[in-house]
């Protein structure tokens, strides 16, 4: 679909501020760019972003607003808000959004306004960039939808909206559009492989360039974060996952050197490969050795790219904790040597002498408490008892 | 998960289940053989426990042979104790159990450490190689009287002991020659029954607030590291309080009523657990954990202090077996039942009712028994006088410890014309 609806041109000359932006040609995008707000007054930036979704084949609809209001540098106050619905869903689709893109919304959130007098301006230029990010993820082809919002006081049709892959400048499938104090700009694309998968921005404005990206990306594989630490001739099985997803298929790469060398091409013993579910797998690996050891890495092909995760194994010999086991149990001994020999020692020297120590300490007390022979006494003494 | 609780959970019956055996073996070969092996099992336990390749195997190693190594390290530790110390035996049980603790707040994150670096089969090896350390313990535990002694010059007690055996009748039963070695006719004593009953119904209640603390952190919104960092606050303050309780127990106003000691020591834990509920963020729980590892603390250093102040040294080799292995039944059902009751319910609340409530049931159990106790040991003590007049005392057994209270011992060591330091216990 292709509109271009009220683009903003130099239609003002009372905003003589606004002739510094040209039409949009390719452009290099200057994310410290001079203000093409309106003049007088500064505008604060407010941001709302909303996200619809609906699909058909399965059709993904994110919307990003940017918006220039007045006065003081306001922190920019960010709304999201997320709708879905379906109408055809073929799969579902879980767009992660996860912590990270909002904090870097967040940043992107120290709008330093536009005061408004030119001569402020320059003053300000260097911390008028905004960036809002959004990470999108895809894991079947689907008809993406794009939309910004700008929302400014000012003259909407002055500003200039472009979108950008990457840093490549897009010409069509986006249509603008201006409603009250709002303008929208929506981008269509068809993703069908990983071609198409990258950052798209949007750009409002041309000096002070308001920007909005979305990432595009296939989903993430986890592994394992700490290392698996294992014997020689033991197995392991080795295991990646990821949360909601479905890969067409997974393979293991083992690391020789900085090359991925592919596991279990030619089939052996040694490696079983296998999986209980679709979005898990394990590599089972059998009579470790020590020239197993290294990072394996696991990956999930999609029909829209490659997603990789990697597991770290540590093989030990049984020599390693039989050293520490062996200089403990040399230490137990000679310790136990030393309380014997010294004990046998001051035993030698009591014996001459031996009446009066051996009453040392609460000398009733030990008289008959050697641990065998008086137990008799007690025994008969029960007998006697009257009872309690 | 659930195996391996399992295991967990059948290897402390083996702890505490032995106990009979390594009382009989302490009371026939002394404590010092007993521990060795005991450290020796232990570690032959872990060890063959890195090499076990299934669950059945791990069962069989870690629960069955280190469960027994370590029943046999913990009964001839306690009996020894009281066979060296008496006027700060106290002090000693105290220092004794401040082992636990220590233990529990360094082992955490050495263990982790350990797996880390070697893995689960590596870890097992040397903490079967720290549990050897058992033997050097057992090395320590010099035999109080070498056996070669008795036959020496001994003060006359003894003589007067053996010379009165020789008089008795060499016949036994067989319920006194299994008496021998296992004491059976313990219980019919009267503290030691008043002790089991408390302690049974008390054990109920004591372990579950222990293990279901972090749970009901983070069921309260605390993160886990916090939750467990509960727990080492709880180990550390128990670390101190042991000591401290020791010292405490054994000053000259509390030694004489160490069982109503041991009764308010209950009575406080019980009160933390029944308080625990107004506890709503990490600071008051924070704070609950301190008391708790205080009641904990108390609770646990004069706990064998108490049973070897009613039975006396020599039979409390036996009398601590039966107590472990009767005590198994509640230590192994409190955890369960109090899960269950969390279940049922869904708040942690109603258990840390429950458990308080039973715990301060059991305080109150033992307050009243033993006050009862003292004051019919008290009404003999009267009586014996009386019949003491009449016969020859030792010089040996009047001179006490001045720690030692005035209060009557049981009737028979009194009828008794031996000296015996059980009988000085019993006095108490």
């Amino acid at each position: 679909m292709r509109a271009l609806q009220g683009l903003p041109g130099p239609r003002a000359p009372s905003l003589p501020l606004l002739l510094l932006c040209f039409l949009a040609a390719v452009r290099r995008s200057v994310e410290h760019g001079l203000s093409t707000a309106a003049p007088f007054t500064s505008l604060p930036v407010q941001e709302e972003i909303t996200m619809t979704k609906y699909s058909n084949l399965s059709l993904e609809s994110h919307n990003i607003s940017v918006t220039a209001a007045p006065f003081t540098s306001l922190p920019v106050q960010e709304e999201i808000t997320t709708t879905k619905y379906s109408n055809l869903s073929l799969e579902s689709h879980n767009i992660s959004m996860t912590a990270m893109p909002m904090k870097e919304n967040n940043k992107g959130n120290q709008i330093c306004v536009d005061r408004g007098i030119m001569l402020q301006r320059n003053v300000t230029l260097e911390h008028s960039n905004m960036t809002v990010e959004k990470n999108i993820t895809l894991e079947r082809p689907s008809n993406v939808e794009l939309t910004c919002q700008f929302t400014t006081s000012g003259d909407l049709n002055s500003v200039n909206v472009t979108w950008k892959k990457g840093d490549t400048l897009l010409e069509d499938n986006y249509l603008v559009n201006a409603t009250g104090s709002i303008l929208y700009t929506q981008y269509r694309v068809t993703v069908i492989d990983s071609k198409q998968m990258g950052s798209y921005s949007c750009f409002f404005g041309e000096k002070k360039q308001q920007k909005g990206t979305f990432n595009l990306k296939v989903p993430e594989i986890n592994g394992k974060n700490k290392p698996l630490i294992t014997y020689v001739g033991d197995s392991v099985v080795l295991m990646c996952k990821c949360q909601d997803c479905l890969p067409l298929n997974w393979t293991w790469y083992s690391v020789n050197g900085s090359v991925q060398v592919p596991i279990g091409v030619p089939v052996n013993d040694k490696y079983v490969i296998s999986g209980k579910h679709a979005n898990e797998t394990s590599l089972k690996i059998m009579q470790l050795s020590e020239d197993d050891q290294g990072t394996y890495w696991c990956h999930a092909i999609f029909e829209l790219g490659e997603s990789e995760g990697h597991v770290e194994l540590v093989v030990l010999s049984y020599l390693v904790p039989l050293k520490a086991f062996g200089a403990i149990v040399a230490e137990v001994v000679l310790l136990v040597t030393i309380i014997l020999l010294f004990e046998m020692y001051t035993q030698k020297k009591k014996k001459p002498s031996d009446d009066g120590k051996e009453f040392e300490q609460g000398e009733e007390l030990k008289l008959d408490d050697s641990n065998g022979i008086e137990n008799s006494g007690p025994r008969h003494r029960k007998n006697e008892s009257v009872g309690q | 998960m659930a195996l391996l609780a399992n295991i967990l959970a059948w290897e402390i019956p083996w702890t505490v289940g032995p106990g009979p055996i390594s009382s009989v073996l302490v009371n026939k070969y002394g404590s010092r053989p007993v521990v060795m092996v005991g450290g020796l099992l232990c570690c032959l336990g872990m060890v063959s426990a890195s090499y076990s390749t299934n669950v059945v195997e791990l069962y069989l190693t870690m629960g069955f042979i280190c469960g027994l190594g370590l029943a046999f390290n913990l009964q001839p530790a306690l009996t020894i104790v009281g066979k060296y110390f008496y006027k700060k035996r106290p002090v000693a049980n105290g220092l004794a159990m401040a082992g636990s603790p220590v233990f529990l707040s360094t082992l955490a994150p050495f263990n982790q450490f350990l797996f880390n670096t070697y893995g689960w089969k590596g870890s097992f090896m040397i903490l079967g190689g720290l549990l050897l350390n058992c033997c050097v313990a057992g090395a320590l535990m010099r035999p109080v009287e070498p056996k070669a002694s008795t036959e020496s010059k001994n003060k006359v007690g003894v003589r007067e002991t053996d010379s009165s055996m020789e008089k008795r009748p060499k016949k036994l039963s067989i319920w006194e020659k299994i008496n021998k070695y296992l004491d059976f006719s313990l219980f019919k004593h009267r503290g030691f029954l008043i002790y089991l009953s408390g302690n049974v119904i008390m054990f109920l209640g004591f372990f579950a607030p222990v293990i279901f603390l972090a749970p009901y952190a983070k069921d309260k919104g605390i993160d886990e590291y916090s939750a467990a960092f509960l727990l080492s606050v709880m180990a550390f303050v128990d670390m101190f309080a042991r000591p401290s309780v020791g010292l405490i127990a054994n000053s000259k106003l509390i030694r004489p009523r160490i069982q109503y000691f041991f009764s308010f020591a209950v009575m406080f834990t019980g009160i933390c657990h029944l308080l625990c509920p107004l506890a709503e963020d990490y600071t008051s729980l924070v704070v609950y954990a301190v008391f708790f590892g205080l009641g904990f603390g108390s609770v646990s250093s004069v706990l064998f202090e108490t049973l070897m102040d009613l039975v006396g040294a020599q039979r409390f080799s036996s009398a601590v077996g039966l107590v472990t292995v009767v005590e198994c039944c509640p230590v192994l059902l409190g955890p369960p039942l109090a899960g269950k009751l969390v279940d049922e319910t869904g708040q942690y609340k109603y258990m840390y009712l429950a458990c308080g409530a039973i715990v301060v049931l059991a305080s109150v159990w033992l307050l009243i028994g033993n006050a009862i106790n003292y004051r019919l040991l008290a009404r003999e003590k009267k009586k014996n006088i009386h019949t003491k007049e009449s016969q020859e005392t030792e010089p040996l057994k009047t001179s006490q410890s001045p720690n030692v209270n005035i209060k009557s011992g049981e009737t028979e060591t009194w009828k008794g014309t031996e000296v015996n330091p059980s009988e000085r216990e019993t006095n108490i």
